[in-house]
């Protein structure tokens, strides 16, 4: 101490100004506070009975029943099929898709447009037909595969054309827009090379462009595929078929047994995938998936990605499973040109317009605000536990060897924090894999009905695809500034605190930014069981036949999704 | 060789610092990664306030010797003692309570981007604070006094509050050198600390780094890339080659033969 002030700083130099607390920043935290309180308003948490008592002996024997699952021939049978049909939509979506995808990332690009000017060596910039083509992938991106789903059943009825269509035409509009963020961002010079050299955009790009975007085009449609498993779970319930499908009805006919089957089935199968898709990113050095969203520049995979076997084994098997799917599923594309199907959407067409929003003006309004709540409500409680358990479900911080545990630690240690690793991450795939109406309707076993339900629903099955993407982002994170503070002798929490925290945080905060705009859409999804907000609404219209007020119901869904989208976006922009 | 070696046991009698106890000592120490023999059979002795360079090519060790010094990396054989501790017998609280004492500049700088100077900086001294009082510094800064001062000391008092990844390479040099300052330990060990920054911006920080050192009292271990800096600030010069030490010698009795062969392309 006293050697440090043998120099003093003169004292005629004034120190900087403080920066004020009350910044841009903390107003936006304000906010937040204040729009969670606003929400737990909405949701009636206060001066009400939440937890209802009787209900505990009830999740006792479901809980209880996790430990004697159904394991007869027959139940295992019918289970083994329900996963195949749910595996074989998630494919068969995931591949059409991608093809979707793949024409739509191409027309949504600058590049592409760039491209095409070069070549007929036009100087202006045409803007027109890039936000064109963005305008018209934005509408179905903003419409949840299971509103898909149910538009497709009155169309098509319960087909598997139906389940793929549901899933392929979100996630094609999802997919065209991250394509088109890839093809942005990857390195151009190539590309121009050829097209000086006199060949066409299309061929410049085949060959000059497209084999250094392809592994994190790869990657992001393995990506794809862990999302469409769950959505493909989802849809069952809407009575598409497979494992959703037979979750929900085994839980109405209280038969937790079997359900307890059927879960351990979608948590293989969700396992298996995610591991698969995490396997392969890791081997394409693609960037991860949190990075995708932010605006950090796509790093280049450090080695050739199609001499790695895991990524050629990948490739051949997926179109294997591919094929595979096609055969089992049998969707029959023939469907769409026949001509009932084109009466039908005639029909519907015609009995959806105008828009009914008299008859529940001032319902559709209160509904509109339940549903933000309800979004809001999830997204706090899957970012707080998110952000928690990545930590500890990352491979790199307290797992034995890892940033805050050395490799020689005590063997309790060493068990202890091995041990956590695997429970948290055993507990995030369970909270992902279960879609959220079946928590929705476990929960209401010791909930009383209302917002809180729904949104809690929404945000462990959310905190689960959070927890696993960030503890990634964990994986992918600069160790050295944290080494250099544990080798200055800081204890383990200082440096959570002062290096783990301040560096990942931003990037948590961006992507559940992120994450809340995917969130507005899926509360449709635990309206199906009557958690409230605008679902339930949809969902009672659509049984009630009556597509004007569906078509008005929407068109608030619209709204709450470009008001949160925009939101998010304002801040996601003030954090960079 | 074998005056190479008759240079050594005189630099050990020639240092003015042979008589105190030494800051740091290394006995028959030798360090392997996996096949790769990083070390092999080092003896040292560091005098408190006595200021080293590391010389050598890349991959000779000198990163290696350095993370082993301060306890981060522990020695596959031998003994490393820093401040009279063998830290391998140390538990993981009392290596801390070393650890404090040793402050690391690195090439890289490792401060975290999006943390404002002030807290970088700070982070100097997280071995002393409690969780609380660190957890609330990050919202209201504490101790911005003595932050000050060091940022003072190191020429950039006017970047207190910026952020971290919007100063350049020296500055950030800089900000790591008043992080040091801070934690205020008995030793600095800094790992090529200029070989990120161009010629002048390297040249300052040297300057700094030897002028704090010399003024505190403290002891400066530092490896260098290439020897120039060494001859002009150290007391003595480490040539290290392949694992093990080459010469030992205090900057007069370095010969521009000996650094020939210490930068000598291997012989197939």
């Amino acid at each position: 101490m006293a050697q440090v002030s043998e120099i003093r700083r003169p004292n005629s130099t004034a120190l900087p100004a403080r920066p004020a607390l009350l910044n841009g920043r903390s107003l936006w935290l304000l906010l937040l506070l204040l729009a969670i309180a606003w929400s737990l308003g909405q949701a009636s948490v206060f001066g009400r009975e939440i937890v209802n008592p009787g209900g505990w002996p009830l999740l006792l024997r479901f809980l209880h029943s996790s430990v004697r699952p159904d394991l007869s021939q027959e139940f295992l049978m019918l289970t083994f099929n329900a996963a195949l049909i749910t595996l074989g939509y998630a494919v068969c979506g995931v591949a059409l898709s991608t093809l979707l995808g793949l024409l739509g990332g191409v027309l949504m690009s600058e590049v592409w447009w760039k491209a095409l000017r070069t070549s007929r060596r036009e100087k202006e910039d045409h803007h027109a037909p890039w936000l064109m083509a963005r305008s018209v992938f934005a509408i179905p991106r903003a419409i949840h595969e299971v509103i898909w789903g149910l538009f497709f059943v009155n169309i098509l009825g319960l087909t598997p054309l139906t389940a793929i269509l549901a899933i392929a035409i979100p996630f094609g509009a999802i997919t065209a827009k991250v394509f088109s963020e890839i093809l942005d961002e990857t390195p151009r010079r190539p590309m121009e090379a050829l097209l000086h050299g006199g060949a066409s955009p299309a061929k410049a790009m085949l060959y000059g462009l497209f084999p250094l975007a392809f592994p994190n085009v790869l990657s992001y449609t393995f990506y794809r595929l862990e999302c469409s498993i769950r959505s493909s779970t989802i849809l069952g319930l809407i009575g598409a078929g497979g494992l959703g499908y037979e979750l929900l009805l085994s839980l109405q006919s209280l038969r937790y047994e079997q359900m307890w089957t059927l879960l351990y089935a979608l948590f293989a199968l969700n396992g298996a995938t995610d591991y698969w898709s995490g396997l392969l990113r890791r081997r394409l050095g693609a960037v991860g998936r949190i990075e995708l969203h932010m605006t950090h520049v796509a790093r280049q995979p450090q080695h050739a990605p199609r001499q790695d076997i895991v990524v050629r084994a990948s490739l051949t098997a997926a179109i294997a499973l591919l094929v595979f799917s096609l055969w089992y599923v049998r969707p029959n594309p023939g469907q769409l040109l026949a001509p009932h199907t084109i009466e039908r959407l005639v029909v519907v067409a015609g009995n959806s317009f105008p828009p009914d929003f008299m008859e529940q003006g001032s319902v559709l309004l209160r509904l509109s605000l339940q549903t933000l709540a309800m979004s809001i409500l999830a997204m706090t409680f899957a970012g707080v536990t998110g952000v928690v358990l990545s930590f500890l479900a990352a491979r790199n911080f307290l797992a034995p060897g890892g940033i805050l545990l050395p490799a020689d630690a005590l063997w309790g240690w060493r068990l202890f924090s091995g041990g956590m690793l695997l429970l948290t991450r055993a507990m995030l795939l369970i909270a992902r894999s279960i879609p959220p109406p079946i928590w929705a309707l476990v929960l209401l076993f010791v909930l009383f009905p209302g917002l809180l339900p729904g949104a809690l629903a929404l945000g462990v099955y959310t905190m689960g695809i959070l927890g696993r993407l960030m503890a990634e982002a964990v994986e992918n994170l600069d160790e050295r500034p944290l080494r250099a503070l544990k080798a200055q002798g800081a204890p383990g929490p200082h440096v959570f605190l002062y290096a783990a925290l301040p560096s990942t945080l931003p990037d948590y905060v961006a992507y559940i930014l992120y994450r809340w705009e995917v969130t507005i859409r899926e509360t449709v999804v635990v309206g199906l069981v009557g958690a409230g907000g605008l679902g339930r609404l949809l969902t009672e219209q659509l049984s009630n036949f009556d597509y004007r007020g569906v078509t008005a119901t929407l068109i608030c869904y619209l709204a709450l999704t470009i008001l949160v989208d925009l939101l998010s976006a304002t801040v996601r922009r003030l954090l960079r | 060789m074998e005056d190479v070696q008759s240079l050594h046991g005189a630099s050990a009698d020639a240092t003015p610092f042979a008589d105190a106890p030494p800051v740091f000592e290394l006995i028959n120490v030798s360090h392997c990664f996996g096949d790769l023999i990083a070390l092999r059979n080092i003896n040292l002795r560091i005098g408190p306030g006595e200021r080293v360079a590391l010389v050598g090519p890349s991959g000779a060790g000198k990163s290696t010797l350095l993370n082993l010094l301060n306890g981060s990396l522990r020695p596959s054989a031998g003994v490393v003692r820093a401040l009279g501790f063998d830290l391998a017998q140390l538990s993981p609280r009392a290596l801390r309570q070393v650890q404090r004492q040793i402050g690391v500049v690195y090439q890289q700088f490792h401060l975290v981007d999006n943390l404002r100077v002030i807290h970088n900086v700070n982070a100097g001294a997280l071995g002393r604070w409690s969780f609380l009082k660190a957890a609330w510094s990050l919202i209201w800064p504490q101790e911005v006094e003595r932050a000050a001062q060091a940022l003072a000391q190191v020429g950039i008092l006017e970047k207190l509050y910026a952020r971290t990844d919007q100063l350049s390479g020296g500055q950030q040099q800089r900000v790591a050198l008043a992080r040091v300052l801070v934690q205020d330990p008995v030793a600095i060990l800094a790992d090529e600390p200029i070989s990120n920054l161009d010629p002048e911006r390297g040249r300052e920080i040297m300057d700094l780094l030897f002028r704090l050192s010399e003024k505190m009292r403290k002891t400066l271990v530092v490896s260098l890339h290439t020897i120039e800096y060494a001859y002009t600030h150290c007391h003595r010069i480490i040539g290290l080659r392949e694992g093990g030490v080459l010469f030992d010698a205090p900057p007069a009795e370095v010969t521009p033969d000996m650094v020939r062969t210490l930068y000598r392309i291997a012989k197939e």
